[in-house]
């Protein structure tokens, strides 16, 4: 019994994959998480601030001093803008929500009537909403009422003393503006994804999952050419009229093929069995499915070119595209890790083609609104293209 | 057909090819003969425009490889060392992806591949997956896809390594019946029965050079190897052995043992003197080997080691 152990134990530490699997891989992704949760590193307990777009209409003391007390909080970062701009930027993505402020505040506040002020937002991001309602709803309430009453008083005492010591009102004022009686409310609105059927979670399953999986097949189409490296095809295509780069074409094509194939077969199984509304944007839909298929088949042959043997290359796969796939948004959502992960997750090509179907699922955008992250995608396959042709030339073809 | 002149190739540090010049006559099988790694399948990729040279020129069928290697391919076919078939595919299903890579019309593609399975006895066998082949089969059609675009030269990269005598005379009559149709073939192997029965000319390389260059009967006079008797004697001690040697200078202690051993120029001329030396000496021979003179002696004499050290 003992000898067979030894043996395994043996077997087990010479075959590099599985020590990969089992010790290196699980420590990275362990790493990744513990950083990206804030288990690690300088983090202090609390998530990265959330961006509130503000765009105040009224501009008058009550709301710039509104504005002001927001952007004290730690939790919240102000970014000012106007109210079009704010729905069309939430609209795209590009900010969880946005407050905007009405005209009539400071008038509707000193009246006691209800605040013209509405909070639109992406329901997509309900983590960073659910960090804005803890903060921003008490620190309005609290700010509000304060101000009301405080104008309530002061309109008071002028009209009844005019004659009053400052320092006596203002010591009323203090004492009098310690209740904090809720009495302004947000209107909350939700300004994506209002105007489709389709549920959020499928959207992030198929997306997500479609491009997680699908870096795994096409991986194993990149490792298909060091086999045939390995079987010795390849020497004997290259003894036929073929070029070694009609070679390597053959396999991008076959891995774009196949790219395709799977993400429109993902897309229509969500369509056939949970009624995924494909109708949307057919046009979008359609360059999405091929941007993402060009940048994903680009990338299975890069991870290929850059290894040197069928083995190293589906170590080197599985450990880059589980953590591509960790900080590019398929597992753990963008906005709870560190600012440098969210900035890292943009080398993703996860976080480009989910992005991009949420935008086409979700946001209902235009094609031109989308045109960006499908450009995007096609440069990072063009990129990863001219890369993998000059590490084959050089590490395959050459080395036969 | 093929001039090989003072090519030399290196890998980095490594001299893979050193010098070599030879010439191939139409029609001729020319052997490469050596120990593994010795240079022989940088010297295929080389003809075959694979692997550029150095230095040295090589001209095939009037053409410098230089010039253009596309006209080299479609004149020359090769038969890898591995047996470099798609297993999932069946032998129809390969032989027309292989011989595809040539452009050759489909119909075309499609009598030669039947021909080619005739050649290669495996009519029967052709919807049939490579993976339930055996290893002798699947040389068999690795052979076939290196014909179907009907080459003027095949070159054979050592194609019977792991082969049974059965399929290895399968793969001798095929190489024999398309010499005998006119083509030219370029045969590497380790195996030096394989180079004597049919190579013409034989190249014997080592480290990259060619230490020998001829027929059989040419290397075996250059290298001065000479045929070899082995006598198994009954009680050989020391002073036998003395008595013997002192009687025949040619004699020698054997490897074996209880062996002598006597190289001559010709075994039957004089087997009869060598016995009556041994036996007039007190020796009493219990057998008698005999061993001709073959390429293993020749690149011993010329090399100094064995052929698969």
């Amino acid at each position: 019994m003992l000898k067979l152990f030894k043996k395994d134990l043996k077997l087990f530490f010479h075959d590099q994959r599985s020590v990969i699997l089992t010790f290196l891989l699980p420590v990275i992704l362990i790493s990744l998480f513990a950083f990206a949760y804030g288990g690690i590193g300088v983090f202090d307990g609390r998530s990265e601030p959330v961006n509130l777009l503000v765009a105040d209409m009224d501009q008058t003391s009550s709301s710039k001093e509104i504005i002001y007390k927001i952007d004290s909080l730690e939790d919240i970062s102000i970014v000012i803008s106007d109210s079009v701009k704010s729905k069309e930027l939430v609209i795209k993505g590009k900010y969880a929500c946005a407050l905007i402020i009405y005209k009539g505040f400071q008038d509707s506040l000193a009246a006691g009537n209800a605040t013209p002020i509405e909070l639109v937002y992406d329901r997509s991001r309900e983590m960073e909403i659910g960090i804005l309602q803890q903060n921003l709803i008490s620190t309005l309430m609290s700010s509000t009422s304060k101000i009301i009453v405080k104008k309530s008083i002061e309109n008071y005492l002028q009209d009844q003393f005019p004659d009053i010591d400052k320092s006596i009102s203002d010591n009323i004022l203090r004492t009098a503006i310690k209740d904090d009686s809720n009495t302004v409310a947000i209107k909350w609105t939700s300004i994506v994804g209002e105007k489709n059927d389709t549920k959020l979670g499928l959207i992030q399953a198929v997306a997500g999952t479609a491009i997680l999986m699908l870096l795994f097949s096409v991986a194993g189409v990149g490792t298909s050419i060091l086999e045939e490296k390995e079987n010795g095809t390849i020497n004997r295509l290259l003894y036929s009229p073929l070029k070694g780069s009609t070679i390597l074409y053959g396999k991008m094509l076959f891995a774009f093929f196949i790219s395709i194939l799977q993400l429109t077969t993902m897309f229509l199984f969500a369509w056939l069995i949970f009624n995924m509304d494909l109708s949307v944007n057919i046009p979008a839909l359609i360059l999405m499915i091929i941007a993402t298929a060009f940048a994903v088949s680009s990338l299975g042959i890069f991870l290929a070119a850059i290894a040197k043997t069928r083995q190293q290359a589906q170590n080197l796969s599985t450990i880059i595209i589980l953590i591509m796939s960790a900080i590019g948004g398929s597992m753990i959502p963008l906005f709870i890790m560190p600012a440098i992960l969210q900035k890292i997750a943009l080398l993703s090509v996860n976080y480009w083609g989910i992005q991009g179907f949420y935008d086409v699922f979700w946001r209902i955008l235009p094609l031109e609104a989308i045109l960006p992250k499908i450009l995007i995608l096609m440069s990072i396959g063009i990129i990863m293209t001219l890369a993998s042709i000059q590490l084959f030339k050089k590490r395959i073809i050459k080395l036969t | 057909m093929i001039t090989v002149r003072s090519v030399s190739k290196s890998f980095g540090n490594i001299e893979a090819v050193k010098n070599v010049s030879f010439n191939i006559e139409k029609g001729e099988i020319f052997g490469i003969l050596g120990p593994n790694g010795a240079g022989k399948s940088t010297i295929v990729n080389i003809l075959n425009t694979l692997v550029k040279p150095d230095k040295g020129d090589v001209i095939i069928d009037g053409v410098n490889i230089k010039d253009d290697g596309d006209i080299i391919k479609m004149i020359m076919g090769v038969v890898p060392q591995e047996i470099a078939l798609y297993e999932e595919l069946s032998a129809y299903e390969n032989l027309m992806f292989w011989g595809g890579l040539y452009d050759i019309p489909k119909s075309e593609l499609k009598v030669n591949i039947n021909n080619t399975l005739e050649i290669v006895d495996l009519s029967d066998r052709k919807n049939d997956r490579i993976k339930t082949f055996s290893g002798g089969m699947k040389r068999r059609i690795n052979i076939a896809c290196s014909l179907l675009h009907n080459p003027k030269i095949l070159v054979l990269d050592e194609p019977t390594v792991g082969v049974d005598p059965q399929n290895r005379n399968h793969i001798f009559e095929v190489i024999e019946r398309l010499n005998n149709e006119g083509m030219t073939i370029i045969y590497t192997t380790h195996y030096m029965q394989e180079a004597e029965r049919f190579c013409d000319t034989i190249a014997i390389i080592d480290v990259g050079r060619i230490i020998a260059l001829g027929t059989l009967k040419e290397l075996r006079e250059i290298s001065d190897a000479k045929d070899l008797l082995t006598f198994k004697l009954v009680d050989l001690n020391n002073e036998t052995i003395s008595r013997i040697t002192s009687a025949n200078p040619l004699i020698r202690l054997g490897s074996a043992f209880n062996t002598l051993e006597a190289e001559c120029e010709n075994i039957s001329n004089e087997i009869s003197i060598i016995v009556n030396h041994i036996q007039n000496s007190g020796g009493v021979i219990e057998r008698i080997y005999t061993q001709g003179t073959n390429l293993e002696s020749i690149f011993l004499k010329l090399t100094g080691k064995k052929l698969r050290d």
